[in-house]
């Protein structure tokens, strides 16, 4: 591998992810805005909030482990980034596999639950376990999913997945050889945003908003980058392991854009699980899903 | 004399010299310098743990016409290696300031380094014992060794220990149940002629024998069921004894599962043994018994609310990863698995050093009376973080590489379901630690603590030493690998192909040394974003939403207890305790058999009894 390309690639892969993510948030909140018959914010609203949040003057921080947890959150999506191959860039993608990333996904979990875990307020904490709780959840059927891709395509590494998705045609997909793990995968998906009614971590009216109680400024503006990162991340995941990637971004765009737009869409007509109950559904809908369909692959 | 008898009188000067001079002051130092001299001997013989060769020893005994020999093997070499470090580490952490802590609190330390240095004789005897015989008397003697250091505490300690010495003697009675049966079949107790004369055994004694050894060497794993002692046993063992007995000790049941059952008898004949009436064999018996010693531990861990209970539940838990990817027996599989004995031994003693310094410096450990140390003791929060990163087995991390391999393994050979319970027990092991290190470190500094200062240097440079350990490891596996892949080789499994970084296989590569360059590149993106932002003001920890309310520093603040309710509210009523119960079953049954047998020769006529025995005793040795 050259090693400008290379450097291009992992310099590249998180700005697109930045700019595709901001594009992604602004549909989540315009669509939600539609529902609710409102008209949403304008275009650059949310690159403006970020711009907002870190040049405040009041900026508060609890000590350097906040800031270590807001820079491992950050660091940490921008690594996962640079492994996950997109049109025209595959990045370090050959470095590590799907197991790798889906373990590397868990590092802004850990630096985001040790900043909040410093800033001393019991809501925060309380948001942290939940959603590890709810992480012991979505990440069962993501692993049967990690399981059936593998079984399906004979490896984990994704640009192979890719590749034989795209020299087969659309029969070949994910979503036409494995229906029923599609299924999972997309609501596991939609768990994995904590979207209603699967925010139980965030629930403002019940911990003030959980792990983001003690932030403001530029630590929540870094939270604010992180969930660009989510929803892209999220979306390339999904239709990398389903939808057969794309050939350029032309067509991958658009798909990417519409796996997250069904969980946008639909999460309004939601209320909000107990903590407990959400980790029950998921056990068992999701789950159950994942091994009906893993059963069909394996038999 | 070859170097491994070198290697082993050392081993054993170290226990004479530190009974001499344990109570001098110096006494701690003096045995950390033998380890550190021990390890260097080992390492003259890098020839056996990079290359394979054999050293063996001049040492040789003649029991009721049996052979006893010790030799030097990789595997030996391997697991030497762990010990030795793991001694060392522990020495040099008890020689300074906890030490001197210890011994004003009434402790003995002589004892304990005594009991150190026991441990590591005998276990270097175990580990390089090239017969049956040999190996069953130094397991005897491991056992008891662990016995010493387990009951130094005392009281509760004490009990705990008892009951470790229950199980390891039913265990050895079980391997020498064991060895007999070998001898009887094959009339030798030495490797080679077991292994030629194996291949006649019928199915019945190959069951026969994996059950006596598996249950035997089991119990020293906490293999379940046979878990129950352990966490207790080593968590009251004073702190660097519990850092020591959680890396290492527990691992020798792992060492002679490999010499026995994957060496001797080979996996593709513990494959052949099919369980009738299922479509299970014996290898995937065991590696189901291996992956619910992964679950249910961790989630008992989860549970408690002692920080060296929490890790020495774990250490358990993490003795079935390593089984689970020997057992299944290729390439990486096997490699994860042996790699993991090393990486569970440096990040745990990490963790258990943390603890201590910790209960050091606050006087507990106790997870609901701790928090926001990480500003006055901030290498033990390292460390802590570091060990944690670890023993969840996430990157960069050494506990990430050996789990990975374990889960490549798992989907090549296609265990969907093996592999969802390792997640499981890893997605559990997040959960827990996460509680560790928020409880202790994170949330609201205590009143009490306020004055706590960090750990002294003799602790924090070990504790950081193998911190850099874990973290080399993880960045660079090779250096490990080096030492795998010969073991591998030496019991006869297919050697790993790996790299500096890791590993290049057809369906999924991981190359840590990029891996973890681009997740340090990552984190100083993130740095300088973090930077580019206003200037952040430091406040109090009181100065915090409370809710319109206003925090004074009377108010606790700090959510600890119950960590997890929603899912314990889930999974609580599965806690049912079904082991201890068992447990106490068996307890009860045999006191019972053992009064009713004391009912019947104390209560009537002892002296009518003892007169016929002796009759007949005479009368045959009349007759004969």
């Amino acid at each position: 591998m050259d090693w400008q390309v290379l450097l291009l690639d992992i310099v590249l892969m998180p700005l697109l992810a930045f700019i595709v993510g901001l594009l992604m948030v602004l549909m989540m909140r315009r669509v939600r805005a539609r529902l609710e018959r409102r008209i949403g914010p304008p275009f650059f609203q949310p690159l403006y909030d970020i711009i907002k949040l870190y040049g405040k003057d009041i900026q508060i921080s609890h000590g350097f482990i906040h800031d270590l947890g807001i820079i491992m959150v950050v660091g940490g999506y921008i690594t996962v980034e640079m492994f996950l191959p997109v049109p025209g860039f595959v990045g370090l993608a050959e470095k590590g596999d799907l197991i790798a990333l889906a373990y590397l996904m868990m590092v802004p979990m850990l630096g985001m639950a040790l900043g909040v875990g410093q800033c001393a307020n019991p809501n925060g904490s309380i948001g942290i376990s939940r959603a590890l709780t709810a992480m012991l959840g979505y990440d069962i059927p993501f692993v049967l999913v990690i399981v059936a891709v593998a079984a399906m395509y004979g490896t984990t590494s994704l640009p192979e997945i890719i590749a034989i998705q795209q020299q087969g045609g659309m029969a070949t997909w994910g979503v036409a050889t494995m229906p029923v793990m599609a299924v999972a995968g997309l609501i596991t998906t939609h768990v994995m945003l904590a979207k209603e009614p699967f925010e139980t971590y965030i629930a403002p009216a019940e911990i003030a908003t959980g792990p983001m109680v003690e932030m403001g400024g530029k630590f929540m503006g870094g939270l604010f980058v992180v969930q660009t990162f989510q929803v892209y991340t999220a979306g390339v995941l999904y239709v990398t392991l389903f939808l057969g990637g794309g050939e350029n971004w032309l067509v991958f765009l658009p798909k990417i854009f519409a796996v997250v737009f069904i969980p946008f869409a639909v999460t309004i007509v939601f209320p909000r699980y107990k903590a407990g109950e959400g980790l029950l559904w998921v056990w068992k809908w999701p789950t159950g899903i994942a091994l009906l369909g893993l059963a069909l692959i394996l038999m | 004399m070859t170097s491994l008898d070198l290697l082993l009188s050392l081993a054993a000067a170290t226990v004479l010299l530190t009974l001499l001079a344990g109570r001098q002051p110096w006494g701690g130092w003096l045995a950390t310098l033998l380890y550190a001299a021990q390890l260097v001997v080992l390492f003259t013989m890098a020839a056996t743990g990079y290359e394979g060769a054999v050293v063996q020893s001049a040492m040789q005994f003649t029991v009721l016409g049996l052979t006893l020999h010790w030799a030097l093997t990789p595997l030996s070499w391997f697991f030497a290696l762990i010990t030795i470090g793991a001694g060392l580490a522990s020495s040099a952490f008890a020689s300074g300031d906890w030490g001197r802590q210890y011994a004003a609190g009434g402790g003995s330390l002589r004892l304990l380094h005594v009991a150190l240095a026991l441990n590591v004789a005998s276990m270097l005897l175990l580990l390089c014992s090239a017969d049956l015989l040999g190996l069953f008397i130094c397991w005897e003697l491991v056992s008891w060794a662990s016995f010493l250091i387990m009951a130094i505490g005392g009281g509760n300690a004490m009990r705990y220990a008892l009951r470790y010495l229950v199980y390891a003697v039913g265990g050895g009675m079980a391997v020498l149940a064991g060895i007999a049966l070998v001898y009887a079949e094959t009339g030798s107790l030495a490797f080679a002629a077991i292994a030629t004369g194996l291949p006649d055994y019928s199915a019945t004694t190959l069951w026969t024998l994996l059950l006596l050894f598996g249950s035997g060497f089991a119990v020293k794993m906490g293999l379940l069921p046979f878990h129950l002692w352990q966490a207790k046993a080593y968590a009251e063992t004073p702190g660097p004894g519990s850092a020591f007995l959680g890396a290492i000790s527990s691992r020798m049941g792992l060492f002679a599962i490999l010499v026995v059952l994957v060496q001797l008898v080979g996996l593709s004949r513990i494959a052949g043994l099919e369980i009738p009436l299922t479509s299970l064999d014996a290898s995937e018996l065991l590696a189901w018994l291996a992956a619910f010693t992964i679950i249910l531990p961790t989630f008992v861990a989860l549970r408690q609310t002692d920080a060296r209970r929490l890790l020495a539940w774990h250490g358990i838990g993490q003795g079935g990863y390593m089984l689970l990817g020997v057992v299944i027996g290729d390439a990486l599989g096997s490699a994860g698995g042996l790699m993991h004995v090393f990486n569970h031994a440096t990040y745990q003693a990490a963790l258990f050093f943390s603890v201590t310094a910790v209960v050091y410096r606050t006087g507990t450990g106790n997870l609901d009376r701790l928090g926001g140390l990480v500003t006055r003791m901030p290498i033990a929060f390292v460390t802590m973080l570091i060990g944690i990163i670890g023993l969840a087995g996430l990157p960069p991390m050494n506990g990430f590489v050996s789990k990975w391999l374990i889960y490549r393994s798992l989907i090549n050979e296609g265990y969907p379901l093996l592999f969802l319970a390792a997640v499981i027990g890893t997605l559990g092991t997040i959960l827990s630690v996460y509680k560790l290190i928020h409880n202790m470190f994170l949330g609201q500094l205590r009143l009490e603590h306020e004055q706590v200062r960090e750990a002294p240097w003799s602790m924090t440079v070990p504790m950081l030493l193998l911190s850099a350990v874990v973290f080399v490891t993880g960045y660079m596996p090779g250096l490990v690998f080096d030492w795998i892949a010969p073991v591998q080789a030496a019991l006869g499994l297919p050697p790993l192909v790996y790299h500096l970084g890791g590993i290049t296989t057809a369906g999924g590569n991981l190359d840590m040394l990029w891996l973890v360059s681009f997740m340090l590149v990552g984190f100083g993106i993130g740095a300088l974003i973090f930077y580019s932002g206003g200037r952040a003001r430091r406040v109090h920890q009181l100065d915090n939403y409370a809710g319109g309310h206003f925090l004074t520093a009377e108010t606790r603040y700090q959510y600890s207890y119950n960590f997890y309710p929603a899912l314990q509210r889930l999974i609580g009523p599965l806690y049912r305790g079904s082991f201890q119960w068992l447990e106490s079953g068996l307890v009860s049954m045999l006191d019972l058999v053992s009064a009713g047998a004391q009912g019947i020769y104390r209560s009537v006529h002892p002296a009518l009894y003892l007169l016929t025995v002796l009759v007949m005793v005479l009368f045959f040795w009349v007759v004969n």
